[in-house]
């Protein structure tokens, strides 16, 4: 595989996960699903993970890129798999709406291991990582994955600071607290 | 405080438009670890268990 290939391919993987991120956001604005705190870890895992993709697509493949990924994508894991085991009790309802039967918490745990396993096949091809190979500009693509990825993480940001301003999140939010303190009183 | 992962994160990327891998890379680091202690803080939240 070569270094050209291999960063279009980590601009689709980049791609594919601001898709999560931004399916995440329909859940919120769309469904009034406001997450909880260890959502917001998951939605924080994913945006981790971007990372070292986007070194990937800026600087070149390498072992290391990969490994933050990874690293970022174990965190949103083991958060995904706690948040699962917390409500994995019978007769428990679980946090939030299900898809196709499992909650979103369980799937964030299946993409993280997608993601870990997408980076693990990738680091099998060794040719990417020759820096003989003379490399291309930044694709297109690539470009366009950064920003979307960018946009992605300081959306999270600003509506996690709406959700609980400067402090820890409540447990079971359910109103976006900046928003409530700056409201005028009612009469 | 919850949202400082996001930042971080956000920052990490604008190191890698602006050229910058190291600073990236701290950034990366330091943002997951901040992410981590915020999972140490939340990872108790009370069960919503009815039995």
């Amino acid at each position: 595989m070569s270094p050209d290939v291999s960063r279009t391919l980590n601009a689709l993987g980049l791609l594919a996960i601001s898709l999560v991120l931004a399916g995440a956001f329909l859940d919120q604005f769309i469904m009034h699903e406001l997450p909880c705190p260890l959502c917001l870890l998951q939605r924080a895992g994913f945006v981790g993970a971007c990372i070292g993709l986007a070194l990937n697509i800026k600087f070149g493949p390498s072992p290391l890129h990969y490994g933050l990924t990874i690293l970022a994508a174990m965190a949103g894991a083991a958060v995904a798999m706690r948040q699962t085991l917390l409500h994995i009790a019978p007769g428990d309802a679980g946090f939030g709406a299900a898809i196709l039967g499992l909650h979103l918490y369980t799937w964030a745990f299946v993409v993280f291991t997608l993601i870990i396993l997408g980076c693990a096949g990738m680091l099998l091809f060794e040719r990417q990582f020759d820096r003989s190979v003379r490399v291309a500009a930044i694709p297109t693509i690539g470009m366009v994955a950064l920003a979307v990825a960018a946009l992605m993480a300081f959306g999270n940001g600003a509506s996690t600071v709406l959700e609980c301003g400067g402090g820890l999140c409540p447990d079971n939010p359910t109103t976006y607290e900046l928003l409530q303190k700056s409201a005028p009183p009612a009469r | 405080m919850m949202s400082l992962p996001f930042f971080g994160f956000f920052a990490s990327l604008a190191c890698v438009f602006a050229g910058k891998r190291t600073a990236s890379i701290v950034l990366f680091a330091i943002s997951l670890g901040v992410m981590l202690l915020l999972f140490k803080l939340h990872a108790t939240d009370p069960l919503a268990v009815s039995l």
